[in-house]
């Protein structure tokens, strides 16, 4: 064998290595990248918040009696105390990097407690809160502290003061309970009204079914379904799915419902192969040995041959999770982009993978609580992938 | 009048239940078999009602505007949106050339990577090691979309910005062909890798013993014998990745720049494709603007068809060498 | 030398399970040399060292010499693709390769550097002419090889390894899985080639050993029991566990 063949082989097999290592690394390191992001932002709160900031205008009377509580010991050094008001702030970051006040500890003899809900004068439930964030204090005789100003500047034009005009406070927000409870929501419809159309479909297909041209031609445009990309379903969702839900519910714009029928037809031929898969490993001879004990057609396929392809159809249900949690194209056209923090199926909002998008087109875009998200649907994908694959060798053990 | 007293009696007969069970029997069947037409006639019913949406720009008024010109709207260059501009200078025509030309590219970088890399997995990796890039691979494909876009949100956009920075061009925060199609390939790489693996390792191994024993290396052997006998499996895993690449929206949409005239084969230049197209502007979608998206969801889709049918009828003519 | 292979104390372990015990043999030039035994008994195991395809199988160890013309092809660094290039093999079932009919021929010397279109040509005519295939397939060198017929697809195999212009062929059950007229177009074929060419050929049917070849082997559990010319092994074998095989008490 000649050198110069030894080392064109040297070349062709130096190239696949190191195919073979870019292909793998590079995608790998999207994990990193989006774990390396998002990490800063998880915590339980993330999971419990609104999304949308609420804001409070809190006005105060005239003060009787001012704060005695001494600087409690659990407060770090970079907190601001004022004994007089009895509350402590902190200079911090909202969940888009910007520069906010905290408000870290209140005394319970504050005599903020007594502040009333300037826009509701009935409103007996108002009262600022720890995690609540300042964006500014107004007063009588000289110009706001605004958060802009820092922690510190706050306390101090406070101190300096008996009275002031109105304190403008707000919740965190850039919660994702929203989409969280959305995405719930979408997985219960969507499974509710894609299982039973998809598993009798193959139920039929598979033992019902004459094998004649009519059942070619349905097996085929069943089968045509996985071509279409998401967001051709998604034009099909705002075009009959969206004008039959307002027609027929409350709702009056794109919602759950809707959202949650576009994503059923997406998923049918995927709960139908796979239930069919299992279905195909089922011998005939439990169905003889059923239909030779004089049931019936129904009879033997609900106590025969559903339990034993019952492995088939939780993989089919694990996969179709899998893939709405993670569908954009679609949804964004069914259900919409706006952000919610109260959720009615019959109103727009975003799941998981649509509020990301919403974070990723707005200006600037967030990406670090993106990430956070992404880390989120990633890790249950990553369950979801790794049950399915369990499940395919116990099944497989078994048949 | 003979024969439908036939087929009246016929349909008498099948309904003719001699117990409960038998009514039972028959309505059960009767669900299974509405559910699998119910299921047979979303394709249908998506071709019908984009088509209905889609036609309407091209038939209609458009409320004062004037019908959009088909001939201009599949061969134009410049996209206006309608409500700023007044105008009915919607042309798709560029777009379906940057649309096909993002997905050839993505195509061409993966094919090579995803194959070589299959090749890895199946011949030359040791079993452990195999077994776990395998997995690997397969977790990675299940990856969606939306975060590939955040990746390139996040990464490429600023790699492609500085990229060009020291080429001295200035570029629009990265948004360009060039972040498209490395996003793309990004996408599609675990695709055609997963295909290829599985068609690479059902080659037979008596065809490779043989060319073993023929005194050949394992390298030749892969590139000779190996690949070409996998020729059928692997194409079938190009058209799958071509596939996706002109059908991804999210994102595609965030990083291609949403040009509004071209085509744009440079690739630091802005680009848009169909798929971005349908989603851009979203918030003002009234009248025209809305029904022009439909629009180009059916051009999206008579693409693919066409791009579907060309790749598998080039496919059975090179696949024709498994034939026995 | 009259020898083209000479081993000696050759044992092969597959994991724990031994599959050769202490053989040795000669193998002649320009002789047909048939081994013979009954299912498992280590003759395809043997066949394969000789070109060191049981390199392929995991967990083989293997002690004692296989010497190809004096050199063990088992010691380090031994050029074993060369050894592949004199040493060619058929297989049981025919494995030609998914291209034309020409390509196949080809691939070996193409392998081994050889790219000029006219002498590939005269190869493969004078292959395919050897093989008793030329005939047949002389106006469809450009099909795909997959639709000749089992016994085509065989002789095509053979035609293939003798591209390579080797010095041996082995051949592991080359009829088993074809129908009784190519078998026997097949026998003539090795009749005719053993003029060139050493052949070694595994074989489950002892008549057929008894047709072609011209010193028979007798294997049985990984052992040698005996070897000798094929006259002698049919009519006066010196062992009675050769006699009880031949004579169809077992096997």
């Amino acid at each position: 064998m000649s050198n110069k063949r030894k080392r064109f082989d040297k070349l062709l097999q130096t190239v696949t290595y190191i195919s073979a290592s870019i292909g793998v690394l590079i995608l790998s390191l999207i994990v990193v990248f989006v774990i390396r992001n998002g990490v800063g932002l998880i915590n339980l709160d993330l999971i419990t918040n609104d999304y949308h900031a609420q804001f409070y205008n809190g006005g105060i009377d005239e003060i009787v009696t001012f704060s005695n509580t001494p600087r409690p010991n659990e407060l770090d050094s970079g907190d601001i105390y004022s004994e007089k008001w009895g509350i402590a702030l902190r200079d911090g970051l909202d969940r888009e990097g910007k520069p906010i006040i905290e408000v870290v500890f209140i005394a319970e003899d504050s005599p903020l407690y007594t502040m009333y809900d300037k826009n509701n004068l009935e409103n007996t439930e108002f009262k600022i809160e720890v995690e609540n964030i300042i964006s500014s204090v107004k007063f009588d005789n000289k110009p706001s502290a605004l958060s802009i100003y820092g922690a510190e500047y706050m306390i101090n034009e406070l101190d300096a003061e008996n009275q002031f005009r109105e304190i403008v406070f707000s919740s965190l927000g850039g919660g994702i309970r929203g989409s969280l409870i959305t995405t719930l929501y979408t997985i219960g419809l969507t499974l509710i009204i894609a299982l039973p159309i998809g598993i009798f479909s193959a139920i039929y297909l598979n033992e019902f079914a004459k094998k004649n041209r009519l059942t070619r031609v349905i097996r085929s445009m069943i089968e045509m379904l996985t071509g279409v990309p998401s967001i051709i379903f998604g034009l099909m969702g705002l075009a009959v799915f969206v004008p039959l839900t307002t027609r027929y519910t409350p709702a009056t714009s794109a919602n759950l419902i809707s959202g949650s029928l576009t994503l059923a037809v997406i998923l049918l031929p995927i709960i139908i192969r796979s239930t069919e898969e299992s279905l195909k490993v089922i011998p005939d001879d439990f169905r003889f040995a059923s239909l030779a004990l004089g049931a019936n057609n129904s009879q033997t396929t609900f106590k025969v041959v559903l339990p034993s392809a019952l492995p088939g159809i939780l993989t089919a249900t694990l996969l179709a999770i899998g893939r709405v949690i993670g569908e954009s194209a679609a949804l964004i056209f069914a259900i919409g982009t706006t952000i919610k923090d109260d959720i009615s199926i019959f109103g727009k909002s975003t799941t998981l993978a649509v509020h990301i998008w919403s974070l990723l087109t707005d200006e600037p875009a967030n990406i670090e609580l993106a990430s956070t998200i992404s880390i989120i649907i990633l890790f249950i994908v990553l369950i979801l992938n790794i049950s399915v694959k369990l499940l395919s060798k116990k099944y497989l053990k078994r048949a | 009048m003979n024969k439908t007293k036939k087929w009246i009696q016929e349909i008498k007969n099948k309904l003719h239940f001699n117990s409960k069970k038998e009514i039972v029997d028959f309505l059960v069947r009767l669900i299974f078999m509405i559910s699998t037409i119910v299921s047979g006639s979303f394709i249908i019913i998506i071709i019908i009602f984009i088509a209905r949406e889609g036609i309407k720009p091209f038939v209609t008024d458009n409320d004062g505007l004037g019908a959009v010109n088909l001939f201009r709207f599949l061969t134009g260059r410049v996209w206006l949106t309608g409500t700023t501009f007044q105008s009915t200078l919607y042309s798709v025509g560029f777009i379906i050339i940057n649309t096909i030309y993002v997905a050839i590219l993505s195509l061409l970088i993966s094919m090579p990577i995803g194959v070589l890399t299959a090749l890895f997995i199946a011949k030359i990796a040791p079993t452990k090691l195999s077994s776990i890039m395998r997995t690997v691979i397969e977790l990675l494909a299940a990856i969606p979309s939306i975060v590939y876009g955040l990746f390139g949100a996040g990464v490429i956009l600023p790699f492609v910005y500085n990229f060009a920075k020291t080429l001295g061009i200035q570029s629009p925060g990265g948004n360009s062909v060039l972040a498209t199609v490395i996003v793309l390939s990004l996408m599609i790489l675990p695709t055609i890798t997963a295909l290829s693996e599985v068609a690479i390792r059902s080659v037979g191994k008596d065809i490779e013993h043989g060319s073993l024993a023929l005194g050949a290396t394992k390298t030749q052997t892969h590139f000779k014998v190996i690949l070409t006998s996998a020729k059928s499996g692997i194409f079938s895993a190009a058209i799958l990745g071509i596939g996706r690449a002109l059908g991804e929206a999210t994102a595609v949409s965030l990083v291609a720049g949403n040009a509004q005239n071209g085509p744009s084969f440079g690739i630091f230049q802005t680009t848009s494709t169909l798929t971005s197209t349908m989603l851009q502007g979203l918030k003002e979608t009234i009248g025209l603007d809305y029904d022009i998206r439909f629009s180009v969801g059916i051009v999206l889709m008579i693409v693919i068809l066409i791009t579907n049918t060309l790749l598998n009828y080039v496919k059975r003519k090179v696949g024709n060498v498994n034939v026995k | 030398m009259n020898n083209v292979f000479t081993i000696q104390n050759l044992n092969l372990h597959y994991g724990d399970f031994q599959a050769l015990k202490n053989i040795s043999l000669d193998v002649e030039k320009n002789k047909v040399t048939a081994l013979i035994g009954p299912s498992g008994c280590g003759k395809s195991t043997f066949l394969r060292c000789l070109n060191r395809m049981n390199d392929l199988i995991d967990d083989c160890k293997i002690d004692g010499e296989v010497l190809y013309h004096d050199n063990n092809v088992y010691e380090k660094n031994y050029n074993v693709i060369s050894l592949r290039t004199k040493v060619g093999m058929v297989f049981q079932k025919p494995n030609p390769f998914p291209m034309s009919i020409f390509d196949n021929i080809a691939y070996g010397p193409r392998c081994q550097g050889v790219k000029d279109k006219t002498e590939l040509t005269k190869i493969v005519e004078t292959s395919l002419k050897k093989a008793a295939l030329w005939e047949e397939v002389k106006n469809r060198l450009k099909e795909n090889a997959m639709s000749l017929s089992g016994g085509q697809q065989q002789r095509l195999c053979i035609a293939r390894a003798i591209a390579m212009e080797p010095e041996v062929i082995l051949m592991d059950e080359p009829t088993s899985a074809l129908d009784p007229i190519a078998t026997l177009k097949i026998e003539q074929l090795i009749n005719d080639l053993k003029e060139n060419y050493a052949i070694v050929i595994v074989t489950h049917s002892m008549q057929q050993a008894a047709r072609i070849s011209d010193n028979t082997a007798f294997f049985h559990m990984g052992e040698l029991i005996e070897y000798n010319t094929t006259d002698i092994i049919f009519t006066t074998p010196a062992n009675g566990k050769t006699e009880d095989y031949i004579t169809g008490r077992f096997g």
